[in-house]
């Protein structure tokens, strides 16, 4: 047995990444979607980085997923910012008390 | 020479056009004055009698010019002077421009071209000659008398509130209307400038105009009293009879226009002699026919044939075309003058004021067929003078016996108009041109004269015109009751010969002598004497009858009598006036000035008579001498013994007209019912008028409406159809599209329920439906 | 079984056990700990792929300020102690399928395709064991690539990172003074009932 390989990791990479959608989907706290959405960063991130190792694609990899967990910070930060909103207008972080945009 | 003509022309104009330039001002005279303002009459009185100083001045330069050779008398004065041999140099006025001893009398000239249609031009002509310029006097002198009549006559109609007792409304009052003094001026101004534009027209396209206008003129004057159902009745029939008769005019003047190609009388200018007038196409420098077989010659005026520019033939008209042009003339001429058969309008006619009468309905206007028929002399060949001549005496009779039994004081001296209306023709169709307008002149005197009279006798009776309830007026009104008496002896030709002679007998004596001769040529036509003479009597009957019965006698209303009253001299003074010239204008006969003035006009080739290829003879001048005397006996014994029978009748009542009523009951009741002409008219016109008239209603209303509206009502069901077609299909269509968008869109609608959670779910469902799709279902 | 080997399931095991394990836990502090959980393994992933700054920066950032700021969050929206906010079973069953679904197509992807022809090593560069890729990523954000740019020809040298490098600070600003401003302290919507 040499060394992992690329698939493993790509693989644990897809777990991550179908657990943050469906965290998403089924958490009716507002901070438990962002969490799925850290998620779903995070599975992309070791996307990247086991591709980075694995490939021709060098240091890109790596520096992508640097940009990413900078971006994934401050979307946090606004999606914080914008559910402490949500928070203050309904008077609960339930998002499904949240549908006046319904058609 | 042009420049007299010139000059005359100038002055009639004048006297032609100022009543005009007053009827403009005067009809507007419910705007610039009160209805009680006698403004517009002064003017209209102003307008006519300046007319009657311009005619006469003209008239004196006329004579001045001219040396009076008119009057001149070329031999010792002898009574029968006028009817020597023709001679020449006396009679040659028309025909020949260029005679070198005559002094020319007579003057056509042009105002103002109206329009050139290839050689046919229309224009405002004059044509002035004696004839002319004595007819002016006449009508401007008798229209003023008239005017200052009417001034007292009409003043009722001088207040805002007049009430009319003939008109009765529907709650059974009398109609209160504002009065209509000016509109009468206006009208009677109007009328005078129709009718002296009528004498002076020069072609006679301008006498159909004015013959026209005078028409309406007399609508508007006999239906003064609009609201009075029978004077708009007798407007209407005036107006209507009269345009029976200008169909024949049409005919007649389209026939002479085909053949002729001008519509002017004489052309005078020497200088471009391109055509000669009408009267010189159709006759000789002499005044005889140039006859060849069936075909009529023109002339050129100048002794030879017309001959046509194109192709040097001479120009002929078939003789029985000239016929019919005659004929067609005298129709107009049958319609305005009150002839047989279409005389009706006349006695209706008197539904209009009084003044009206007296002007229109018998001195000027009815007169104006007869001064027709005299200027036209030379178209009417034999045959139609001979027809001419039948239509006057029938109508002289017939409106003769009518007036025996007729009661109202202005239908008698209507029918008395006819009657010598009548006689006029009757002298124009044997040849006596000078007669019949003599006796035009002196009629209009004297009949403008009584019907003033029977003016006066109405509005002193507080307008009551039936003489069954008048009588011994004499008393009350002796002004009215003299001068009227000086009307009545003058129409029905009394006379001490040779000491005292009023006009009519002069101008009547005329008019039987030539009727004699005639009948002596003729011998065929002895209806054309007889009964001239016996109506002379029944003249003088019915007239005498008038007088006695009105101003003689007992008073048959005696408070009616209570109440008469003389008038103001503005109603008598033109009484008097009218009273001398009634009595004296004739003076002297057939030497006396008015005859030779009009002699002097007189177509030439009368004087020397004609022997007519169908046989007929016209008398020469001398003939008519020599049996002047014995005509003018019977005449006068002829009416003397018809006034002596109206004295017995009515004067002193010896005999008693009831016995006769009773007698001859049933010639009463013909005579009463004006020989039943009115109903046969109706049952032969007015009938079928009526009863077409409802076909063309039915048609309209059955057919025609009812075509329309099934078309209507087809369109309506067309566009029906559209709009359902239209509501349904296309709007139906447009509107399912709609419809199923929205469904859609509202079937998508239920994807956006506003919960995150699921917009998640949707993202992944569409990603893997998106791998399954691509990888799966589609592989490549 | 090399030590990678047995280091790499662990982290791998840590890693997919506690994303789970956030997904299945109700309380949301508790989901907290179980992301704390997870994001530290996947720190540990990235040293193994010896992507040691990677790993670095995840810790601190990702585990450090962003999950810290999570559980600010949670605790400014904190809801009554009973309340449980659960999801109809349908809609979780219905989730849990669709993940399975995109996991096993996710599976057969990653099975599918042989990797090995798209692994290139290139020489002299990224040598397992290298590691120490600090200096190499500093230098491409400033905007020098070290490991294509040696010994290239004139002209034909890369651009780096520095231009999104300069955008991504922008960008944080920006987030910084948006975030400042959506989260301003206003008046909070009146409730119907009791304030607690």
């Amino acid at each position: 047995m040499g060394e992992i390989g690329l698939k493993p990791y790509l693989l644990v990479g897809a777990v991550l990444f179908v657990t943050g959608i469906v965290c998403m989907a089924s958490k009716r706290n507002g901070i438990g979607v962002l969490m799925g959405v850290e998620l779903v960063l995070n599975g992309a991130n070791v996307n990247f980085v086991a591709f980075s190792r694995y490939t021709a694609l060098g240091l890109d990899g790596q520096i992508i997923s640097l940009f990413v967990i900078v971006l994934a910070a401050a979307e946090a930060a606004v999606a914080l910012a914008i559910a402490l909103n949500f928070y203050n207008n309904h008077l609960t972080i339930d998002v499904d008390r949240g549908n006046e945009l319904r058609g | 020479m042009e420049s007299i003509g010139h000059e005359l022309g100038i002055w009639l104009a004048v006297a032609w056009l100022l009543p005009l330039l007053g009827f403009f001002i005067e009809i507007f005279g419910g705007y610039w004055g009160t209805r009680l303002s006698k403004t517009a009459a002064h003017m209209a009185v102003v307008c006519i009698a300046t007319g009657f100083v311009c005619s006469s001045i003209a008239f004196v330069r006329w004579g001045a010019v001219t040396d009076w050779a008119a009057l001149e008398l070329h031999a010792p004065v002898s009574a029968t002077h006028f009817y020597e041999e023709p001679n020449a140099a006396k009679h040659s006025g028309h025909g020949s421009s260029e005679a070198a001893t005559a002094i020319k009398k007579s003057f056509s000239g042009q105002y103002y071209q109206l329009a050139l249609f290839g050689d046919l031009e229309i224009a405002i002509d004059y044509y002035i000659d004696s004839l002319t310029l004595v007819m002016f006097m006449m009508v401007t002198l008798v229209a003023t008398c008239i005017h200052i009549f009417a001034l007292g006559y009409m003043s009722d109609e001088l207040t805002d509130d007049h009430i009319d007792h003939e008109v009765h409304l529907a709650n059974g009052s009398h109609m209160h209307r504002p009065g209509r003094y000016y509109r009468f001026f206006s009208y009677m101004s109007l009328f005078c400038f129709s009718m002296l534009g009528l004498v002076l027209a020069g072609n006679i396209f301008m006498v159909f105009v004015f013959w026209e206008l005078v028409g309406i003129c007399s609508y508007l004057l006999i239906g003064f009293y609009t609201e009075r159902h029978s004077a708009s009745t007798a407007a209407n029939k005036a107006f209507i009879v009269n345009r029976v008769g200008d169909f024949g005019f049409i005919i007649g003047l389209m026939i002479i226009w085909t053949w002729c190609g001008t519509f002017q009388f004489y052309e005078y200018d020497s200088v471009s002699q391109s055509r000669p007038g009408l009267f010189q196409m159709v006759r000789t420098a002499d005044g005889q026919l140039d006859r060849e077989g069936d075909v009529v010659y023109l002339q050129d005026g100048q002794g030879h044939r017309l001959v046509n520019a194109h192709n040097q033939q001479p120009i002929g008209i078939e003789y029985m075309l000239l016929v019919a042009a005659g004929i067609g003339i005298f129709a107009g001429c049958v319609g305005k003058s009150a002839q047989f058969p279409l005389q009706t309008w006349l006695p209706d006619a008197m539904e209009g004021p009084t003044p009206v009468s007296a002007l229109v309905h018998s001195a000027t206007m009815v007169a104006a067929g007869v001064y027709l028929a005299g200027r036209f002399f030379p178209i009417f060949t034999p045959e139609v003078l001979l027809t001419i001549a039948y239509v006057g005496c029938i109508t002289l009779f017939v409106a003769a016996t009518i007036a025996i039994v007729a009661t109202d004081i202005k239908r008698v001296l209507a029918y008395s108009t006819i009657s010598q209306l009548g006689y006029m023709m009757l002298a124009i169709g044997v040849a006596g041109w000078v007669a019949g307008l003599f006796h035009l002149i002196t009629h209009a005197f004297f009949k403008s004269l009584m019907f003033l009279c029977s003016g006066s006798v109405i509005i002193g009776c507080h307008h009551e015109q039936e003489m069954t309830r008048m009588g011994g007026l004499w008393r009350k009104m002796p002004v009215t009751a003299f001068t009227m008496l000086v009307g009545v002896i003058a129409i029905s030709g009394l006379a001490i010969p040779g000491v005292i002679a009023f006009s009519g007998y002069h101008s009547k004596d005329a008019i039987m002598a030539t009727s004699l001769a005639f009948f002596g040529l003729n011998s065929s036509h002895f209806l054309l004497y007889f009964v001239p003479l016996i109506t002379a009597g029944i003249t003088a009957f019915y007239m005498f009858r008038l007088w006695f019965y009105t101003f003689l006698g007992e008073p048959r209303d005696q408070e009616l009598h209570e109440h008469v009253h003389e008038q103001s001299w503005v109603m008598t003074g033109p009484l008097v006036v009218l009273a001398v010239f009634a009595a004296f204008c004739a003076v002297g006969g057939e030497h006396g000035y008015l005859f030779r003035l009009l002699a002097d006009s007189e177509p030439a080739g009368i004087a020397a008579g004609t022997i007519g290829v169908s046989g007929i003879a016209l008398p020469t001048h001398k003939q008519v001498g020599a049996v002047h005397m014995t005509a003018g006996a019977y005449a006068l014994v002829v009416a003397c013994l018809g006034t002596l029978m109206a004295y017995a009748f009515y004067g002193i009542k010896i005999l008693n007209p009831e016995d006769v009523k009773r007698q001859f009951a049933g010639v009463y009741r013909f005579l009463v019912q004006k020989w039943q002409f009115d109903k046969l008219y109706d049952v032969m016109f007015v009938k079928p008028a009526h009863i077409i008239a409802g076909w063309c209603v039915a048609i309209d209303r059955g057919i025609i409406d009812a075509f329309l509206h099934r078309t209507v009502k087809t369109g309506v069901d067309v566009s029906n159809w559209d709009r359902r077609f239209d509501e349904v299909v296309i709007d139906g269509l447009v509107n399912s599209i709609g419809n199923v968008t929205f469904a859609f869109g509202r079937s998508l609608r239920v994807l956006q329920t506003g919960l995150l959670r699921q917009y998640v779910m949707f993202i992944a469902i569409g990603v893997v439906g998106l791998f399954l799709l691509l990888f799966v279902f589609f592989p490549k | 079984m090399s030590g990678e080997h047995v280091l790499f399931s662990l982290f791998a095991i840590s890693t997919c056990a506690s994303a789970v394990a956030v997904v299945v836990s109700q309380n949301i502090v508790r989901m907290a700990f179980w992301l704390i959980v997870s994001l530290g393994s996947t720190a540990g992933l990235f040293f193994l792929l010896h992507a040691d700054f990677v790993a670095a920066t995840q810790m601190l950032v990702y585990v450090g300020g962003t999950l810290v700021l999570l559980i600010f969050g949670v605790m400014l929206t904190a809801s009554g102690p009973y309340l449980r906010l659960k999801i109809p079973p349908g809609q979780g069953i219905m989730a849990a399928g669709i993940g399975c679904v995109f996991l096993a197509m996710i599976f057969v992807t990653v099975v599918a395709v042989d990797w090995n022809e798209t692994i290139v090593t290139p020489d002299g560069f990224n040598e397992p064991g290298a590691g120490n890729t600090a200096r190499g990523l500093g230098l491409s954000l400033l905007g020098f690539r070290p490991d294509k740019d040696l010994g290239a020809a004139d002209g034909s040298l890369s651009t780096g990172y520095l231009l999104p490098f300069e955008i991504i600070s922008v960008h944080l600003l920006v987030v910084l003074i948006g975030a400042a401003y959506l989260a301003r302290a206003k008046r909070r919507v009146a409730s119907t009932d009791t304030e607690n």
